[in-house]
């Protein structure tokens, strides 16, 4: 039976095999997100779509400026394009650089081992999953992330966020996260999870488009695509094997170097699993 | 066939198969829909409504009302309320996407602050107590609205019509009314129909077509088949960089109001250097010779290899796009270089509009906020319907709207929400959300899908009291004894009527799959462009020197017009240029900033002829340095607890009347002078800093590379 310390231990062994094995668990599935960051316009339309699928408790401008806030994806921007330069001093000579940045699912999570509960481990699907329930809020997990993608509970938002008659708006496919415990994005689990109970009750194995996330379906230039990288047919494995993006390595090795596939921070042999393609600009 | 093994979910149910612990099985799906052995005989709930199956979400077809592009949405219900809206896959306009404004749509249905009874002076009232007198005081009344299509339109139509035929005012203030007027005289088509994704190249020129122009989800859409291979090149000349200026490949900043005259210096050098004709429009021909790259510099400070190299670009990738909104001089100067270019007839097609033209959108300006404060003011208006529109917030102060309407004898407001403008309305009416009511509307956007969108409500009221906006639209038609209505109880029963005879068809079959669809497809009339005359441009220099601040109100996707300053999800979804929250601030240029001693986070006031605000500067690069931007949207003053932050800048623009050219509030700019309070506070947002400091974050390629791999993916 599992124990605590049986759980912690389980978690120590799969993140040792995630760096050493390049992530070759015994998955059931792998799923993997790429988004194509020449068309992502940096609307915000997927952030605002995980705070509707998701329950995240909007925290207001006092909290936002503390570091509270829960939005699990955020819209980065940047100014400076260190690939291609800048050619004028006093005025910007193309638009800004958007960046979607959400937990990487990495397959050696740097999370995982650091907490003291094995509140945070990896799935079978190879998901990095956060029990809520077991989480004691040490916030080491947080500490330890390197896309500062985890988002702590410091106070008990519902009562703000949803006001009644707010509340009845709230998903029942997932809980209402209370005061003390992590979160983070979970690739939109309950969607998997019902996704995968579909199939099973059609009797089925699933099949690629079967799960779509809330930020990939709501996306206006249809940036993102989701799905599993077991399944060799999948849209998203075509992408990564296009891009000569492979997991299992913290340094890919292009034959083709225009090949636009990148993953932030895998030097770090962190194993992330959302596949960015490069921005694309005229010089 | 999936795999056999018990897992824990299966474990628990098998034992809730063979003992009293029927309840365990709702842990997975109800039982009786199926389980894995075929057994159907436990039940894990209280025996539901027919269609209501716990647990399980549907999805039924809408359309989004949260601003005036109506993109079709599903709505997923579950145990009777509506959870999420996502984008209806089979509207032409959106297919199954949708924007942020979209998303936050649930937030306002379930807002605690939504108007829950009728209010007479402000007092709770009946709905019959509030139609009584709405009947007896609103004889000939105008009606002031949003955009407006449809069989809402129709009613106000016959409301208008049976009461002597009081006007109709449409007030957006972000709108394309200068680019629809300069197609209207250039090509002889208001709404041409536009292919962003056939373009090799668009060119942008004020007309912010990802963040708020036209509709941007279908923009959107289009760009993102744009930039795959082989990929579109976007360029944009603005004063401030708006959503479409932060995405582009090119971008080029414009003294404030020198669009006109910096577009014209991009034909001077089409047709100088690429020898591109303009024979057959001799005055355009000499508008371009007369704008050498010289004056262009002076006028705009855009030097001549940025304009050349504009005009490369445009060269080397045809068809191209050029799309305008800055005004009305800028927009005929695109429409003439489209017609050069040949983009006319390849980016640019004829528009198609459903044939029945009484459901045709009435699309909304400023111009109409404007004439309305100055017919309110000279008495022409006696009585007055509000609906969807706020007016008192989106007034200059020198319009002095609620004084205006003050001399309104009636004012009957149709709201959900209290605004500036509900507290100066005799009667409110409380409106139902978007997502409660009926109704059909016609989307903006020249194509000849002939789809009309239907509007059913996606649950029960949340409260008990309101009513849908046609419902109410009906009562105040009956009540003013518009002929033919009597037989409608209510308007679903006029709708289910008038969409049938729409289609030509009332089987239950047809209606049904129209719910299904969430449109009605509908015959079209094909109109021709009447392109090839002669077309005069003008410029008119800016009043404001060179080296003097120009105030310009940005409109942002989010927070919009300021409709949306009410929904927390808006505020907290950080600015896509300043990535600033819950408040307001002002653009300025580094250089700028320096001259007026300001640093980032310093308060500044920023004082017009007609007021002034006071706000926290934002510093980047991205901005004119003459030019100042505050996006507008925030600065309410009564639009409840999540609106209280920030400045409303449109109050200090300046409304000149009669001159259609600069009545449009959007882009017109007023001169200002700006002075430091010696305030700092911390600007909040989602990051300080604009550098990746070198790490590989979000990286970029050239298109060179790109053009190598064909794209990757």
């Amino acid at each position: 039976m599992p124990s605590l310390l049986g759980n912690v231990f389980k978690g120590w062994s799969d993140y040792s095999k995630g760096i050493e094995q390049g992530g070759n668990q015994k998955y059931e599935h792998m799923f993997s997100m790429s988004i194509d960051l020449d068309k992502c316009t940096g609307c915000n339309a997927c952030s605002t779509a995980c705070y509707a699928e998701n329950n995240l408790a909007w925290v207001g401008e006092y909290k936002f400026a503390s570091r509270q806030s829960m939005h699990w994806m955020r819209i980065e921007r940047y100014f400076d394009e260190p690939d291609v330069g800048s050619s004028d001093p006093e005025s910007l000579d193309r638009g800004a650089s958007f960046l979607p940045m959400m937990c990487q699912q990495c397959n050696a999570a740097p999370c995982e081992p650091v907490c003291p509960v094995a509140a945070t481990y990896h799935t079978v699907d190879a998901l990095n999953a956060q029990v809520y329930n077991r989480c004691i809020g040490s916030r080491y997990c947080a500490n330890n992330c390197p896309f500062r993608v985890r988002y702590f509970n410091f106070y008990d938002n519902a009562p703000t966020a949803w006001p009644a008659p707010m509340d009845q708006g709230l998903n029942p496919d997932l809980s209402v996260r209370s005061k003390g415990v992590m979160e983070k994005c979970t690739f939109c689990i309950q969607r998997i999870r019902g996704a995968n109970e579909t199939a099973k009750r059609e009797g089925r194995e699933l099949k690629d488009g079967d799960i779509v996330t809330a930020c990939q379906q709501t996306c206006p230039t249809s940036a993102i695509v989701f799905g599993d990288l077991l399944d060799k047919t999948s849209e998203i494995s075509k992408i990564w094997k296009r891009q000569q993006v492979k997991l299992g390595t913290y340094k890919q090795e292009k034959e083709n170097k225009d090949l636009r596939g990148y993953r932030i921070f895998e030097e770090l042999n962190i194993e992330p699993k959302v596949l960015y393609l490069e921005r694309v600009r005229e010089v | 066939m999936s795999k056999t093994k018990i897992d824990r979910r299966n474990f628990l149910k098998v034992l809730g198969l063979g003992s009293a612990g029927a309840a365990l099985a709702g842990c997975d799906m109800p039982s009786y829909v199926t389980s894995d052995e075929g057994k159907e005989n436990i039940y894990s709930y209280l025996a539901p409504e027919e269609y209501v199956i716990p647990g399980i979400g549907v999805w039924y077809a809408s359309t989004c009302q949260q601003c005036p592009a109506s993109c079709g949405v599903h709505g997923r219900v579950r145990e009777g309320r509506v959870l999420k809206l996502e984008g209806n896959p089979d509207a032409s306009v959106n297919k199954g996407k949708i924007c942020q404004m979209g998303q936050a749509a649930i937030q306002g249905h379930f807002h605690p602050e939504r108007i829950e009874n009728p209010l007479i002076n402000g007092q709770k009232a009946t709905w019959d107590e509030a139609l009584a007198l709405v009947a007896k005081k609103s004889g000939g009344a105008a009606w002031l609205t949003g955009a407006m299509s449809g069989h809402q339109r129709v009613l106000i139509d016959a409301h208008r019509t049976a009461g002597g035929n009081a006007r109709h005012y449409a007030v957006e203030v972000v709108n394309a009314r200068p680019w629809e007027d300069a197609s209207l005289a250039t090509l002889g088509d208001a709404n041409p129909n536009l292919h962003i994704d056939k373009a090799r190249a668009v060119l942008a020129v004020g007309a912010d077509f990802l963040g708020t122009w036209g509709n941007p989800v279908k923009s959107m859409r289009d760009y993102g088949n744009f930039r795959s291979a082989p990929r579109g090149v976007l360029m944009s000349i603005e004063p401030a960089m708006s959503m479409t200026g932060a995405n582009s490949d090119i971008w080029v900043t414009a003294r404030p109001g020198s669009e006109a005259a910096v577009l014209m210096g991009v034909g001077h050098i089409l047709t100088t250097k690429h020898g591109v004709s303009v024979a057959d429009m001799p005055s355009a021909a000499l508008a371009f010779a007369d704008m050498t790259p010289t004056k262009v510099l002076g006028l705009s400070d855009v030097k001549e290899e940025q304009l050349a190299k504009i005009a490369d670009t445009l060269m080397a990738n045809s068809p191209s796009l050029i799309l305008a909104n800055a005004n009305h001089d800028t927009a005929k100067v695109a429409q003439v270089l489209n017609m050069m270019l040949g983009n006319v007839g390849q980016t640019l097609t004829p528009s198609a509009a459903i044939t029945a033209e009484a459901l045709l959108p009435v699309t909304g300006s400023s111009k109409d906020l404007v004439e309305f404060a100055m017919d309110a003011k000279a008495g022409k208006i006696s009585s007055v319907f509000i609906s969807g529109t706020n007016p008192v917030f989106l007034a200059p102060s020198k319009l002095d709207m609620a004084g205006a309407l003050a001399k309104v004898g009636f004012k009957v407001a149709i709201a959900d929400f209290h605004d500036e403008t509900t507290t100066a309305c005799d009667v409110v009416l409380p409106a139902s959300s978007a997502l409660e009511a009926w109704g059909t509307h016609v989307p903006v956007d020249g194509s000849d899908a002939g789809e009309v969108y239907i509007q059913q409500p996606l649950m029960e009221n949340v409260h008990a009291n309101t009513r849908g906006l046609g419902d109410i639209l009906l009562a105040v038609a009956k009540g003013a004894g518009v002929d033919g209505l009597a037989e409608f109880e209510d308007y679903y029963g006029y709708l289910r009527t008038a969409v049938s005879a729409l289609i030509g068809s009332d089987l239950e079959g047809d209606w049904n799959s129209i719910l299904q669809k969430g449109k009605a497809v509908t015959a079209v009339n094909h109109s021709n462009f009447n392109a090839g005359g002669d077309v005069a441009l003008g410029f008119s220099e800016p009043a404001a020197k060179a080296g003097t601040l120009t105030l310009i109100t940005s409109a942002r996707q989010g927070l919009f017009d300021g409709r949306h300053a009410n929904l927390p999800w808006l505020q907290e979804a950080p600015d896509q240029i300043s990535k600033a929250v819950w408040d307001s601030w002002a653009e300025i240029h580094p250089k700028t900033a320096a001259k007026i001693g300001a640093k980032d986070g310093d308060y500044i006031t920023i004082t017009s002829a007609n007021g002034s605000i006071t706000t926290r500067v934002f510093i980047y690069k991205g901005i004119h340095q003459d030019a100042i931007s505050v996006p507008m949207g925030r600065g309410h003053t009564n639009y409840g607890l999540y609106a209280k932050n920030g400045v409303n800048p449109l109050s200090l623009l300046d409304a000149s009347s009669g001159d259609r050219q600069t009545t449009e509030l959007l882009n017109s700019g007023v001169s200002v002078t700006v002075k430091p309070t010696g305030d700092n506070r911390h600007l909040v947002r989602l990051m300080d800093v604009d550098s990746q400091h070198g790490r590989k974050l979000a990286a970029t390629i050239t298109a060179d590379q790109f053009d190598r791999n064909q794209g990757g993916a």
